[in-house]
């Protein structure tokens, strides 16, 4: 119970007004003869209970009576736990935050119209029950937690519309419960609106507080079994499109397009995958598109890919490369993926640089020799390279940037720290970048068209050359990364290609599409949604019901003014009637 | 109403007028005037004359024959004797001296005058009257006589008693009974504020010997209707005890309690044909000495 004026509670202390009247009178009543005293004290003798009992009656109701008037008039608030009602604004202050997730998967048909919009209504009407001393947060799919006032959200909600970003409950609930539970007003709820789908639910996990209610209306009905399409890999000219959605959903059309020509038909189940052999259209960047017949939910039914269409590198090995490179060469190029040098190689690939006609591209490793260092740091110096070989730097660990994570976590012995030459003269070259490091260091750089490692590609230096992986780090060093590519990458958005271009060079892409993980429409176990959230999924009517029933709230000063009046009239009666 | 019936006006304004005798004289003409025959029969009466029949006379004293005979209304008219003895007792305790009001005069104010008044009406009809004051002990004693100036001497003695102290009636009352030895009226006035059962014993002996008893109850207003400020200490003045009461919530209970004792004299009274009038000290002497007739 809270009051609107508590200071007016120092008027309490009028209730011992009655009693203190009532001593005072004792002490001092006025005195007169009257001589038919026996008579007197025969009546008193007979009344004396009664008066007795009135007394007492009076002094608790005339306390009584002060007592209502003063609590009526510091306005208490009481909480009610009454059930049925649909919030309004007599609650308790209370900060909200409500979560709606209007991920890719809202955007399914339910009884003709998108779930979005069921979400949406009822994430307005949480907001709408609100009040002006109520605090409120509005969680969505992007992550944004927001803060506004009553009519701010509401408006934001009437024109939210369906994001390609997949919503992390357990997370957005976390965050959710985070920011109301450090808000000072007295009451702390979560209203979650969702679809509840299985996929939704990562690796959060809602940490319970005492202080915060969590409120997750449950879905209404069964979604409707799903189809959609993966995220779909080129790889030497054949496209893999993956069938995802909910399990056993039948089988559906899909149909492989590269520009207005289809190229590959069949069909896939959730779990499956359609592979289609792509046409060979010469260098370049070309784009797909994988789409399926429509369904309740459209926005995975279309998916767009890309690839790169180029030749293999021709690669020639220059000085001392090591045994484990000119191996990994010879692989490649037994499999098409290097080709021979020739006269004019793109690739020098060694501890040495060339001079004279040399090819596009150097990837440069340390010399055995140490006595070669100098040598070689002015010849890279020549090339106008902002990096040389410093001296000797402690062993540790690669960690590689995204398209080179494969190097992750192999042991570098030996190596030398790569330094920055324009470091030490201010200047900053823009084609520098950093591709590995290690303990912090830069082992692996890129600066223009030179690739220089900080340790050479053999055993004694490092593992990484009896790593499954070196085969393939020296196919994308030679294919991709000597030649300024980056790997396709892949983000969640609406369905679109986007290149990464430098000059009228394309440096890569990103291809963008729904997560794979909103297909599966399949919802959460109750047990999984308290497990994560922290409490149990209610039905329409019991989230309606329950919301604010924590901090509902109702202003009693107009009942005990009333029962002040009622005592009033009970305490007339007792002083008059009953003399 | 006439003004100058002093009987029937208030009392506490007719004893501003003058003393005693003035007042008793007053009051009995004015009440003797509103009255066409003997407010007191004796024990034995004699036929006198006839007079005309005049509205108010009682219809037990028509003399039936002469309207059978001459349809003439007549009323007989008696002689009465002079062997009537009244001895009035007048309770002169402390509690008598006692106005529940500075409007009104005291108990015993109020009885002084009424005990004149009814010895002068008895004086004029030549019964032998007489009178004994008391409160704890007999403090005067005027022998009951018909003699002139006997009416002089029951004023006197009423003035020469001064407010006694507390009241043992029993005590009294025995005395009195040695001291009236012939039987005749005995009117006791007093606010019987002592031992009911204790008066009774020597009441009833008196009765026994033959005596026909009155006894008026004198009552202020103030001790019927119990009132006073919201909270008072009240004190007796015979026996100092105090008692602290609120008039308002014990107004009720004290009533009944006062009606309880009312009835209780009256009933006991009565048991032991004793005629028992109460007498509120606000009662015109005339409606008083009435309750006598």
């Amino acid at each position: 119970m809270i009051f609107l004026h508590p200071l007016l509670l120092a008027g309490l202390a009028l209730a011992a007004i009655p009693a203190l009247l009532h001593l005072l009178e004792r002490q001092h009543p006025p005195e007169a003869e009257f001589p038919a005293l026996r008579y007197l004290s025969e009546a008193e003798r007979q009344s004396a209970r009664r008066v007795r009992l009135r007394h007492l009656l009076l002094l608790l109701l005339r306390t009584a009576l002060l007592v209502l008037v003063v609590l009526a008039a510091a306005r208490p608030i009481l909480p009610v736990r009454a059930r049925g009602a649909a919030g309004g604004a007599e609650h308790e202050p209370t900060a909200l935050a409500v979560v709606l997730d209007n991920s890719p998967s809202s955007g399914v048909m339910v009884d003709g119209r998108p779930l979005v919009e069921r979400l949406r209504a009822a994430a307005r009407g949480s907001i709408a029950a609100t009040g002006a001393d109520d605090h409120l947060w509005l969680v969505m799919a992007d992550g944004v937690v927001r803060r506004g006032t009553r009519e701010t959200l509401l408006a934001i909600l009437d024109s939210t519309r369906v994001l390609p970003r997949r919503l992390d409950l357990g997370d957005a609930v976390a965050r959710a419960v985070h920011v109301v539970d450090a808000d000072p007003l007295p009451a702390h709820e979560v209203h979650v609106v969702s679809d509840l789908q299985r996929s939704a639910f990562g690796s959060g996990r809602v940490v319970q507080t005492p202080h915060v209610r969590v409120l997750i209306l449950a879905p209404a009905a069964k979604p409707p079994a799903n189809r959609g399409i993966g995220v779909v890999q080129v790889a030497n000219g054949v496209a893999t499109v993956p069938i995802v959605g909910t399990a056993g959903t039948p089988p559906g059309a899909v149909t492989v397009r590269v520009g207005s020509q289809v190229v590959a038909r069949g069909l896939g189940a959730p779990g499956t995958a359609v592979t289609a052999t792509l046409p060979s259209l010469g260098d370049g960047w070309w784009v797909g598109e994988a789409a399926l017949d429509p369904d309740e939910l459209r926005d995975d039914d279309r998916r767009l890919f890309a690839w790169h269409d180029a030749p293999a590198a021709r690669v020639r090995l220059s000085g001392d490369p090591g045994p484990f490179v000119t191996a990994a060469i010879a692989v490649l190029h037994e499999g098409k993926r290097a080709n021979d040098a020739g006269p004019a190689p793109d690739v020098s690939f060694g501890d040495r640089m060339e001079g004279g006609r040399s090819p596009s591209h150097t990837i440069l490793i340390p010399p055995g020799d140490r006595a070669m260092l100098g040598e070689t740091n002015r010849a890279l110096l020549l090339r106008g390279s902002a990096w040389r070989f410093a001296g000797p730097a402690t062993p540790g660990l690669i960690e590689g940037r995204s398209e080179l994570s494969l190097l992750d976590s192999i042991p570098v012995r030996q190596r030398y720290r790569l330094e920055r030459i324009d470091a030490r003269t201010g200047s900053v070259s823009s084609d520098s970048m950093v591709l590995a490091t290690v303990n912090g260091e830069p082992w692996l750089v890129r600066d223009s068209s030179t690739i220089i490692l900080g340790s050479r590609l053999d055993s004694a230096w490092t593992t990484l050359p009896t790593a499954s992986v070196f085969v393939p780090f020296v196919d994308a060093l030679i294919n991709h990364v000597a030649r300024g590519e980056a790997a396709i990458a892949f983000a969640e958005g609406s369905v679109r290609v986007e290149f990464r271009t430098r000059g009228s060079d394309t440096l890569g892409v990103t291809v963008y599409g729904p997560d794979p993980r909103e297909s599966d429409l399949e919802p959460a176990t109750p047990g999984q949604v308290e497990e994560t959230l922290g409490a149990p999924p209610l039905d329409e009517r019991h989230f309606l019901a329950d919301r604010f029933t924590g901090s509902r709230r109702t202003d009693v000063s107009g009942w005990l003014l009333g029962l002040a009046l009622a005592v009033a009239i009970v305490e007339f009666g007792v002083a008059t009637v009953l003399r | 109403m006439p003004v100058s019936r002093l009987d029937l006006l208030d009392p506490s304004e007719v004893a501003r007028l003058g003393g005693i005798e003035i007042i008793a004289q007053e009051v009995v003409e004015g009440f003797l005037s509103g009255l066409h025959r003997s407010p007191f029969r004796g024990f034995s009466v004699e036929f006198t004359e006839h007079r005309s029949y005049q509205s108010g006379d009682e219809l037990r004293y028509l003399d039936w024959k002469i309207l059978a005979r001459a349809d003439r209304l007549f009323i007989k008219q008696f002689q009465e004797e002079t062997n009537l003895r009244a001895m009035i007792l007048l309770d002169v305790s402390r509690s008598m001296a006692w106005s529940g009001s500075p409007l009104r005069i005291t108990k015993r104010a109020y009885a002084d005058r009424l005990v004149a008044a009814l010895a002068l009406i008895l004086l004029r009809q030549r019964d032998a009257t007489g009178l004994i004051t008391f409160d704890e002990a007999v403090r005067q004693m005027v022998p009951a006589r018909v003699k002139s100036g006997q009416w002089t001497r029951i004023v006197r003695g009423l003035l020469d008693t001064p407010d006694g102290r507390g009241t043992a009636a029993d005590v009294a009352l025995q005395q009195v009974t040695s001291l009236i030895s012939r039987r005749g009226l005995v009117v006791l006035v007093s606010d019987l504020l002592f031992d009911r059962d204790l008066a009774l014993t020597a009441l009833r002996y008196l009765r026994h010997r033959g005596h026909h008893i009155i006894v008026l109850h004198i009552m202020d207003p103030a001790e019927v209707e119990l009132a006073g400020p919201p909270e008072v200490r009240f004190r007796d003045s015979e026996s100092s005890a105090s008692v602290v009461v609120r008039p308002r919530e014990l107004a009720g209970a004290y009533a009944q309690t006062v009606a309880r004792e009312v009835a209780a004299w009256r009933t006991a009274c009565r048991r032991h044909g004793i005629v028992y009038h109460t007498v509120r000290t606000d009662f015109p002497f005339g409606l008083a000495l009435r309750l006598l007739a």
